[in-house]
């Protein structure tokens, strides 16, 4: 039989955790297949999923390939698929297709220290790589953090995020100042110029709106990092997510296949059209 | 193989096909539409080419992907809904249209196989029809690597010789067809031979449109990304998207859920064609738009025709049907466009 790439798994969702609440609503689901689970994938790839009836989005798997269990998913509610799947309870079906996208590059980043940069619901794809490095600290160099969001209350993973703070260096940020908030005030990029974390022997993976990519990159380059040392993800509507639809191409790249991690290096080649 | 086959004789080999279902040129006033024909006489290879090309039948406007349903117990099932394989064949395929489908195969292959599209191009034979006179004023074939007689993608090739065609099978699938009928079929002469010679030197020189220095065309797009060529080009576009619907290489698709019952769920997941025209074609739902204007959507049709489809697949998306320049209602010129870019680089 010929193998059908269109047709999803049948999941079920174990937990829902409301992340952030307001007019941007982020939920994190943990899925499990019902049958099954051969669905293996690295740190930095996407899910195809399905709410039957509404239709299908694709979504960066926030949890690590080293977690058997389940399926992480960090969804902020936008469109209608997302719109739908904030609306579902734990035991509620959806359909999972994938893994689609090339991932992270970990294995070229072995013994190297290792910054991750996130702004907002951009901490998903990162929380996946990141949380595989602390799994296996001991193959990398130092591990740092630099997040932030709006506000405080836009922070994703705020207990884990503390949890965390014990193991690595966690800079966070938020945009506007408030009273209880004892760390920077600023958007990200300002964070990175503030932090000076060193380009030596460095890795520095960005995901977050494209607005904020732009100018962490230019604080990386200032802060002497170069295109190859700088890692991103790019996103772009996708239908199909095997390279046919047409929709995410950037020049002759399908994000969907051949991306969404791109170095500066890379990325800087292509049109700029994303 | 090479074989003659009087007209007269045409209706009755089709008859023989009974086992197929037949696709075919049929008019109907000024046009000529590929249809599903159960009457051979309905037949008209004396047709300009059709409005939509072969496409439309191994890669249908509509397809379903799967069914989904909640059982009563409250389940929620997925079935996959395959295309059935039903031995099909097209009669009066012209060159460019199946020169295209060798370049939709490239799409949906790779490390991910189509199965709705593979199911549909293995069970079609192909059955093409020389254009001994150029189908439409636009047809620019021979600047792309086509011929009004390319055998390219084709099963058997015929060539109207007046009263006959000369029919040429070019594989198994096609000797298969001629072998139905075989009594039907004459040994071809010398004469024969000489006629389709001549007939194809000539149509050649029936074809007056082409695109000067196509072969720069790919790295002069390279350098014009920025250009404010396409500003211009695009100023008049409507976004109606005809050239891309009628493109016989164009296979960009949507996914979309039709329900038939919203609670207990039920419906289909449905592949439609979609249009890179079209502004919600790359609109993310937080509004944001890589290609938000019909400047940079005129330069990814281009660019995707004629430098990123190069890029990865060493030809041109483009066999030089003409459709696009013919049906565009605002006279958006693909050909001219494509000359500006020649000059751009000059």
């Amino acid at each position: 039989m010929v193998h059908n790439d269109y047709i999803p798994k049948l999941a079920h969702i174990l937990e829902i955790k409301e992340e952030v609440g307001g007019a941007r609503p982020i939920k994190t689901f943990r899925t499990q297949f019902q049958n099954k689970n051969d669905f293996s994938f690295r740190c930095g790839q996407c899910a195809m999923l399905s709410v039957f009836g509404k239709g299908e989005s694709m979504i960066s798997i926030s949890s690590s390939p080293l977690v058997k269990d389940y399926l992480q998913f960090s969804i902020l509610k936008m469109g209608r698929v997302t719109s739908a799947l904030h609306e579902m309870q734990p035991g509620d079906i959806i359909g999972i297709r994938g893994p689609y996208g090339n991932g992270f590059p970990i294995k070229d980043w072995k013994g190297k220290n290792l910054i991750f940069i996130g702004g907002g619901i951009g901490l998903a794809p990162i929380w996946s790589v990141l949380n595989t490095a602390l799994g296996k600290k001991e193959e990398y160099g130092d591990l740092t953090l630099i997040y932030g969001a709006r506000t405080s209350k836009d922070l994703v993973f705020r207990e884990e995020l503390e949890e965390i703070k014990k193991k690595i260096a966690v800079h966070l940020s938020i945009d506007v100042e408030e009273s209880d908030w004892n760390e920077f005030v600023g958007f990200v990029p300002q964070n990175v110029t503030d932090k000076k974390p060193s380009p030596n022997n460095a890795i520095t993976i960005t995901c977050g709106p494209p607005i904020m990519i732009k100018f962490v990159i230019k604080a990386l380059e200032d802060l002497g990092f170069k295109d190859e040392q700088i890692y991103t993800t790019v996103e772009n509507k996708m239908k199909c997510g095997i390279g046919k639809c047409g929709r995410c191409n950037i020049g002759s790249h399908y994000v969907c296949k051949d991306g969404p991690v791109y170095s500066w290096a890379e990325l800087k080649k292509l049109p700029q059209e994303y | 193989m090479e074989k003659i086959l009087t007209k007269k004789s045409f209706p009755q080999w089709v008859k023989k096909l009974s086992l197929y279902k037949i696709y075919a040129p049929v008019r109907d006033n000024d046009i000529c539409n590929l249809e599903a024909i159960d009457n051979p006489e309905s037949i008209d290879l004396d047709c300009s080419n059709t409005v939509l090309s072969p496409k439309k039948i191994i890669f249908p406007q509509r397809e379903i992907y799967l069914e989904f349903e909640t059982s009563d117990e409250n389940k929620l099932q997925v079935k996959e809904i395959l295309p059935e394989e039903t031995p099909s064949v097209i009669f009066g395929v012209r060159p460019c249209d199946a020169k295209a489908l060798t370049l939709t195969d490239k799409v949906f292959s790779g490390d991910f196989k189509d199965p709705y599209y593979w199911k549909r191009r293995n069970s079609t034979t192909l059955i093409g029809l020389a254009c001994n006179i150029p189908p439409s004023p636009n047809c620019f074939c021979l600047s792309v690597g086509g011929s009004p007689h390319s055998k390219e993608g084709l099963d058997i090739l015929m060539t109207d010789l007046g009263d006959k065609y000369f029919v040429e099978s070019l594989s198994e699938k096609g000797s298969t067809l001629i072998n139905l009928a075989k009594p039907l079929f004459q040994q071809p002469k010398a004469a024969d031979k000489k006629a389709v010679e001549k007939t194809q030197a000539e149509a050649e020189k029936k074809i007056v449109r082409q695109i000067k220095d196509i072969k720069k065309i790919p790295s002069i797009l390279e350098n014009m990304f920025d250009s404010p060529l396409w500003d211009k080009e695009s100023l008049s576009c409507l976004r109606c998207g005809i050239c891309t619907y009628l493109c016989p290489t164009c296979h960009c698709f949507d996914i979309n859920d039709e329900v038939s019952s919203s609670s207990p769920v039920k419906g289909k997941r449905v592949r439609t064609w979609d249009n890179c025209q079209f502004p919600d074609f790359t609109m993310h739902s937080s509004g944001h738009n890589p290609r938000p204007d019909r400047s940079s959507r005129l330069r990814q049709r281009i660019l995707h025709k004629f430098q990123y489809f190069v890029e990865l697949y060493k030809d041109y998306q483009c066999t030089g049907c003409g459709r696009c320049i013919s049906k565009c209602p605002v006279g958006i010129d693909i050909i001219e466009v494509l000359d500006k870019v020649s000059d751009y680089g000059s």
